[in-house]
């Protein structure tokens, strides 16, 4: 049985530190989430851990942390579900030359130079039950998921989505969000499918049949939700109660089938009706819970689990540096190099190239099931949490710097920004938000 | 093909298919690099009780039943826990299959057992590769402290919890 007096505590103190640290970051132009995800490190042993050892074993005893950890994965998988929903594979079609080029570039730059650097790192933060494929692979992941809420957080806030840029770089967010979770799931498959009785190809194979269900039988019944929401203009509880439930029971199968609980809550998102007011509702309905309370308890959760203490020495900084170099260089380097060669503005290639580089809680996601699953160490989870933290707090002041607001609102003809259906993205009320 | 496409395709295979033709050599050099050999996780130790009663700083070990070790492993380096056991700042290194670790017990611990301040334990063990589940053999000893006969003790990997289980 949980003590709930502590975990009430526990949760008490967490909502009250990410909502202050979050309105700090505020007041310095960042997005309120980075202010979020930077206060679950404070709570964790890197901070709260070190300086007051005592008071942190009483308010998180590791005793606790199982039932903390539940609550917090229940709001990421309702967290992923939100950021499948904000996805609309119909609209990445229609990508222009420019898009295709720099969303396929912006993942293969990082994930070619990822796996470099793990030729460097394998030997020196990993072990021999770890394959190197699989190392190279999972940091390639890593490096090239963009953090898409943040993304388009950023941009809304700067009356940018429907500028050009803002098109492109939705797009581009979009197809890495995909592509890196695709191949997270392999990865996560052939880990798993080692320690399991069950064949690889049976788990596969379960795998493609879900997959087939889901997008040519399952996405067609759920266009009943949005029939029913223009014919009464909303949804009933019980109908919400189904799509949650659905939701939970798509999570239930992939973890069933051995990925992960997130892709299938994903998966559901991604394959819900996409009429931008259906969205919007269901957002509405969702979001003010999973992102002001279940979030920041990942955030928190995380934080514990990353103790920046584990770099000791010039050596383990010297490769935490050298992380965020290549992620940065990759991201940013190569998302901008393919604007540019696209025809982009140089101005608008390197604004670009700093939107893609944000990882944000899309990249706390991935690091945490690498953690689990064993693929990085405790050492190299942290070193990679930095990572995700220093990119993403890099973007506003590096857009700022080479993409003025007024600047790129004069150019774009003032087009307001509009209602874009993305979680944590209300513009009417960014204080219930996740920026 | 008109000259905008045939220009797009040159930039998509040299941005795109190229670098993923690259990424597919790596990961296949990456094959030949080898990582350390695996410690990490629990091991349960066998020392001698009565040796290890009679070690300075060695009697907190002998009050956990169970003796588990718990290495959590970064490359070469690792850090030592006890969780039933003394409170130690303890980290090791992997050098082939030898394994060095220095303990050094917190000042509470150290002057409620006598073991006197700043004193140090030292682990070093070989690891047996091929055993199934894997074991290690070696002695504990008190550095700088030549009466201090050292303990040899046997230890064996615990099964690792199944991995969809650990979140």
């Amino acid at each position: 049985m949980p003590n709930l007096f502590n975990l009430v505590l526990q949760i008490t103190v967490i909502l009250a530190v990410c909502r202050l640290v979050g309105s700090v970051f505020r007041r310095f132009h960042q997005p309120r989430v980075v202010g979020e995800m930077f206060a679950g490190i404070l709570l964790g042993p890197s901070l709260l851990g070190w300086v007051a050892p005592q008071f942190s074993a009483y308010l998180f005893p590791s005793s606790s942390l199982g039932f903390l950890n539940a609550l917090s994965q229940v709001g990421v998988v309702m967290f992923m579900f939100l950021v499948g929903l904000g996805i609309n594979p119909r609209e990445l079609k229609h990508q222009s030359h420019a898009a295709v080029l720099t969303s396929h570039v912006s993942i293969t730059a990082p994930f070619v130079l990822a796996s470099l650097l793990a030729l460097y790192l394998y030997p020196r933060l990993s072990d021999d039950s770890v394959s190197f494929s699989n190392f190279a692979l999972f940091m390639g992941s890593a490096m090239s998921i963009t953090a898409f809420p943040v993304l388009a957080r950023i941009l809304s806030e700067r009356n940018l989505l429907s500028s050009p840029l803002g098109t492109i770089a939705i797009a581009c967010a979009a197809v890495d969000d995909v592509t890196g979770w695709c191949i997270l799931a392999y990865i996560v498959v052939l880990v798993r499918a080692a320690h399991q009785a069950t064949s690889i190809w049976v788990t596969l194979g379960g795998i493609l049949l879900f997959g087939v269900v889901m997008v040519y039988g399952v996405r067609f019944l759920l266009r009943g939700f949005e029939h029913t929401f223009h014919k009464h203009g909303g949804i009933s509880e019980n109908l919400m109660a189904l799509m949650l439930l659905l939701v939970l029971v798509s999570a239930l199968c992939t973890e069933r089938l051995g990925i992960h609980l997130l892709f299938g809550s994903f998966l559901m998102g991604a394959i819900m009706p996409k009429e931008p007011k259906f969205v919007r509702y269901v957002l509405d309905r969702f979001e003010t819970i999973t992102i002001t309370l279940l979030l920041p308890l990942f955030f928190a959760f995380t934080g514990l689990r990353t103790n920046v203490g584990l770099a000791r020495g010039p050596e383990a900084w010297g490769y935490c540096a050298l992380i965020i170099l290549v992620a940065t260089l990759g991201k940013l380097g190569g998302t901008m190099a393919a604007a540019r060669l696209s025809g982009m503005p140089l101005r608008e290639s390197v604004g670009l190239g700093a939107l893609m580089n944000a990882r944000g809680l899309m990249g706390f996601v991935i690091l945490n099931i690498g953690l689990d699953v064993k693929i990085i160490s405790p050492e190299l989870f942290s070193m990679m949490v930095v990572m995700a933290l220093v990119t993403t707090f890099m973007t506003s002041p590096l857009l700022e710097l080479v993409c003025p607001a007024n600047l790129l609102r004069r150019e774009a003809g003032g087009v307001p920004a509009q209602d874009v259906s993305v979680p944590g993205m209300t513009l009417k009320s960014s204080s219930g938000s996740i920026a | 093909m008109s000259h905008t496409n045939r220009n797009f395709m040159i930039v998509y295979v040299g941005l795109v298919l190229l670098p993923l033709a690259a990424l597919a050599g790596i990961l296949r050099a990456g094959r030949s690099v080898k990582a350390p050999f695996s410690v990490d996780g629990a091991w349960n130790l066998t020392p001698d009780s009565a040796q290890l009663g009679s070690l300075p700083c060695g009697k907190a070990l002998t009050a956990d039943p169970e003796k588990t070790m718990v290495l959590s492993q970064s490359g070469k380096s690792f850090l030592v826990a006890f969780p039933n056991g003394p409170r130690m700042a303890a980290n090791g290194t992997l050098e082939g299959t030898t394994v060095r670790a220095s303990l050094t017990p917190s000042k509470e611990w150290a002057m409620e057992t006598g073991c006197g301040a700043g004193r140090h334990l030292s682990l070093v063990a070989t690891i047996e590769p091929s055993a199934r589940p894997k074991s290690m053999q070696g002695k504990l000893s008190v550095e700088d402290c030549a009466s201090c006969l050292p303990v040899e003790f046997h230890a064996v990997q615990q099964a690792a919890p199944a991995r969809e289980q650990d979140h």
